[in-house]
């Protein structure tokens, strides 16, 4: 059943993909190939030599729109504006395609110049399991899309009881302190978090500035909560709750912990959801002259 | 609770509100601790969380952020993004165990003296109550809150992904 849906959002992306080249309609497409040890990674595909190679299914868990802003500079689009024509292609989930939200919201792109192969997202697997945050998922199809892929699919979504939030928020502030600081011990300081994050697209982020230095290079715990919690804020009513940044983490920090409970605040703060809708601007680029916040 | 706790306060205040509040405290003679150690920038708006974080990772033990009251911003909407910011960053502080009642973000006019002076007692007073920050990511449980901990941390490989 499973492997069914697969083939068929994969053979669509194939198809889409072979006849966007064939029309020169896109000069790149972003999709997923697998790798030489099995697993699944991002591909690009300029020529349509390399269309048998995209595949597709439920463990394609990188953000491709990691990539998007970079290839269309190399497609001679410029930055938004304007309204060239499409001119990459990007295989999108749900939450990826809030992301290109995010990205289109703040100028990064033009919806013009992404073609999106939409999926409509059956939920991504961990081993053989649908990982939590796709079980809590209610949104199927994504907001918006050129081509989808699939049927979207009858899935009842899983109530989120915040469990996982809730445990942390139990403990006392001394109690949280000690745990963060186990879990952000672990940390290499590899940023493959950041890296793998559509919403840090910063071209000189904080964690490398030199002048004035923010974060000491020191292999202390208190940097590494710098600049973990310094992350999460800037993520704060941009993050799409991909999970991309934990799927990437090698040490299995609960990143989306962080992430989770911002995204509840922001929700409960100012009724916001991100990547809903490019003309809404996120809740700290905005204010209300008359709202009442608890300070 | 350790009596000899003087606690390191850092004063984010805005030019022109907050920073001329703390001034007319000072020429009304009006005493208020000596905790506070203040910076005077711009705008509340200009203070980043970044540099809230910062004071806490440098070992302030607490944090006040000052700015003229909402519709009297210089720059006209300043405070406004402030106020949003901090509303969220309170919480989000307070998740990864910096106490909530270290961080105030507070409106003092340049005619309030008398507040600012009630302001900076108050958060001394919390600050004091709270005891000396232990620094982030120096929590250190106690024996009990260990136990506590490896059951959530338990509970938190057990979940799934």
């Amino acid at each position: 059943m499973s492997g069914e849906i697969e083939i068929e959002i994969q053979n669509g992306i194939r198809v889409r993909a072979q006849k966007l080249l064939s029309l020169g309609e896109v000069g790149c497409i972003i999709g997923y190939e697998r790798g030489p040890r099995g697993q699944m990674r991002p591909m690009f595909v300029y020529d349509e030599a390399g269309v048998e190679r995209l595949v597709w299914d439920r463990t394609c868990h990188h953000n491709l729109v990691v990539y998007v802003r970079d290839k269309v500079e190399a497609q001679g689009g410029g930055r938004a504006g304007g309204a060239p024509p499409p001119r990459v292609a990007i295989v999108a989930r749900p939450c990826d395609v809030r992301a290109l939200n995010v990205l289109i919201h703040e100028g990064q792109l033009a919806r013009e110049q992404v073609f999106v192969l939409g999926i409509a997202c059956p939920g991504m697997l961990d081993g053989d399991k649908v990982m939590a945050h796709c079980r809590r998922c209610k949104e199927r199809v994504p907001v918006f899309y050129d081509a989808l892929l699939g049927e979207p699919p009858a899935i009842e979504a899983e109530d989120d009881d915040w469990q996982d939030v809730a445990e942390i928020e139990a403990l006392s502030a001394g109690e949280r302190l000690a745990f963060w600081a186990q879990e952000f011990e672990r940390c290499i300081r590899c940023y493959a978090c950041r890296q793998a994050c559509p919403g840090c697209y910063c071209f000189e982020c904080l964690a490398e500035q030199v002048d004035p230095g923010w974060i000491g290079i020191a292999h202390r715990v208190p940097e590494k909560a710098f600049f973990h919690i310094m992350r999460a804020f800037h993520l704060a009513g941009r993050c799409v709750e991909c999970h991309a940044c934990e799927q990437a983490c090698p040490m299995h920090i609960p990143l989306s912990l962080l992430n989770r409970k911002m995204a509840r605040e922001v929700q409960e703060l100012f009724g916001y959801t991100a990547g809903g809708d490019a003309d809404v601007p996120p809740p700290l680029a905005t204010f209300r002259r008359d709202e009442e916040l608890p300070l | 609770m350790d009596t000899d706790f003087e606690p390191k306060i850092v004063g984010f205040l805005c030019n022109w509100c907050s920073y001329a509040g703390a001034d007319m405290a000072g020429t009304s003679r009006v005493r208020y601790p000596a905790n506070i150690r203040i910076i005077r920038v711009p705008c509340s708006g200009r203070v980043d969380p970044l540099y809230v974080l910062k004071a806490f990772q440098e070992g302030a033990d607490g944090v006040l952020v000052a700015g003229c009251h909402p519709g009297d911003c210089h720059y006209g909407d300043g405070n406004y993004h402030a106020r949003r910011r901090y509303a969220l960053m309170h919480r989000f502080l307070d998740f990864v165990g910096i106490d909530a009642g270290r961080l105030r973000i507070d409106w003092v006019s340049a005619a309030e003296g008398n507040r600012f002076a009630q302001v900076v007692a108050e958060l001394t007073d919390e600050v004091r109550r709270l005891g000396p920050w232990q620094g982030l990511g120096n929590g250190r449980a106690s024996t009990a809150q260990e136990a506590a901990q490896r059951e959530v941390t338990a509970a938190l490989e057990g979940r799934d992904r």
